[in-house]
């Protein structure tokens, strides 16, 4: 489930599957691999989807939905961005 | 070896589950209901008088360990995160058809489950259309559906349902007069209430730490081709079939019964069993998970999983107060037309908060 994937070494979290979906499809849209996942239980405790990508994270992809991104280092996970909420 | 060492928590947590239940059903819980969310939410409904059917009345401690089990450990490992506003009215609604779903099946999907291992064949019918109503939440989730993101919230808006749950547990070991308890039927058969509320307290946690979730399971199988939550399912099915054999050959209260007729609190209209699961596998999906996930999250601060709760609550009420509920002859006229309205309701619901993706 959580495995590291160096092919796809970056995760993003979502606040819902929507949000996922279009940020799956909006990178796929940019010819960028991203595939749909559950997930990692040490970054949620829902039983969400999150979305695992290839490309370097550039800033202008998120909205309202994304929660926030990791790389995958190994086991653990290192924050690249954590979306701010009020 | 990686793979399966992440498998193992879930698969454990299902075990235990399975065990617990075998235990409670053997402590006096009725046959092949060592846990049920909505026969429990079901008789807590009752026992606290919102419906008057005498036989399924009682505060069940399951419940309560459940929901404080889950914030316990929430709060010890910083994850009582409060949140909430996600569409609360349609989570409520939601909520609602699920419990008319399964109470016309008679058990939610970890009922389900348990039924399976103590060999009722019912319960076939019943997964096959609870799998069917994840499928068709699925499909609602590839076009987009969203009941958009929660909100942090102040915390105690996320105390209160574990709150409410310490009342319930004074209210039960209090037994004041204005509490019902049933003298006859499933509502009187009960494991002592220590030995509930520390099976549901163990539960509550572990559910919490692995995420065990029954629809979650089948919905990532389909959706995302990953099983993790899925061995959890399957693990309790095993422990509960081995557990029953064991007591069963022991001369304990349980054990392996193979058959469709003559199960304990069932019915053999396999259409009704179907559909009524679809309903709740539809719901499920919706909601984001099984109404034992909507318990463990309410637990860890999300009152959105508390409309839902809610909403199953006053759901359960319905269904006994109007005749909805199916009972061991069958499903009533009223229970059938219920669950073709939930159906479309829940359908209605899905169709207009689908957005563009």
């Amino acid at each position: 489930m959580s495995s590291p994937s160096p092919e796809l070494p970056h995760i993003a979290t979502f606040h819902t599957h929507y949000g996922a979906l279009c940020f799956q499809r909006r990178l796929a849209g940019l010819g960028e691999r991203a595939v749909l996942a559950p997930v990692p239980r040490k970054l949620s405790v829902s039983c969400g989807t999150c979305v695992r990508f290839s490309a370097p994270f550039q800033t202008g992809w998120a909205d309202e939905d994304l929660e926030a991104v990791y790389a995958q280092e190994g086991t653990d996970y290192r924050l690249l961005f954590q979306a701010q909420e009020e | 070896m990686t793979r399966w060492k992440e498998h193992l928590p879930v698969i454990l947590a299902g075990l235990v589950v399975g065990i617990a239940s075998v235990v409670l059903v053997a402590l006096g819980n009725p046959v092949n209901m060592g846990f049920c969310i909505a026969c429990f939410l079901r008789d807590i409904a009752g026992g606290l008088g919102l419906h008057r059917a005498p036989i399924v009345q009682y505060i069940r401690p399951e419940i309560i360990g459940l929901v404080l089990g889950a914030m316990i450990t929430a709060l010890a490992g910083k994850e009582f995160k409060v949140r909430g506003g996600s569409s609360p009215m349609t989570r409520f609604v939601l909520g609602f058809c699920v419990m008319v779903g399964a109470l016309m099946f008679l058990g939610c999907p970890l009922r389900m489950v348990i039924r399976l291992g103590g060999g009722d064949g019912n319960a076939i019918l019943g997964l096959v259309g609870f799998i069917a109503g994840i499928f068709a939440g699925t499909l609602f989730l590839k076009k987009g559906f969203s009941l958009k993101k929660s909100q942090p919230q102040a915390r105690v808006e996320g105390l209160l349902m574990p709150a409410v749950n310490v009342a319930l547990l004074v209210l039960v070991i209090a037994a004041p007069a204005f509490i019902f308890f049933s003298t006859e039927g499933p509502g009187s058969m009960r494991a002592p209430i220590a030995a509930a509320l520390v099976a549901g307290l163990a539960v509550g946690a572990i559910a919490q730490r692995t995420r065990l979730c029954m629809a979650g399971g089948i919905r990532d199988a389909i959706m995302l081709r990953d099983f993790h939550l899925l061995m959890g399912f399957v693990a309790i099915f095993v422990a509960v079939l081995v557990g029953n054999l064991i007591v069963g050959a022991m001369g304990i209260r349980g054990g392996f019964t193979p058959g469709f007729a003559g199960q304990a609190v069932a019915h053999t209209d396999g259409l009704w069993n179907f559909l009524g699961m679809v309903l709740v596998g539809l719901g499920s999906v919706l909601l984001g998970g099984c109404p034992l996930r909507q318990l463990i999250l309410s637990g860890g601060g999300n009152s959105d999983s508390s409309m839902a709760v809610l909403g199953m609550v006053v759901g359960a009420a319905f269904c006994h107060n109007f005749g909805l509920a199916s009972s061991t002859d069958g499903p009533s006229f009223a229970g059938k037309v219920a669950v073709i309205i939930g159906l479309a309701v829940v359908c209605a619901i899905g169709g207009a908060n689908v957005k563009k993706v």
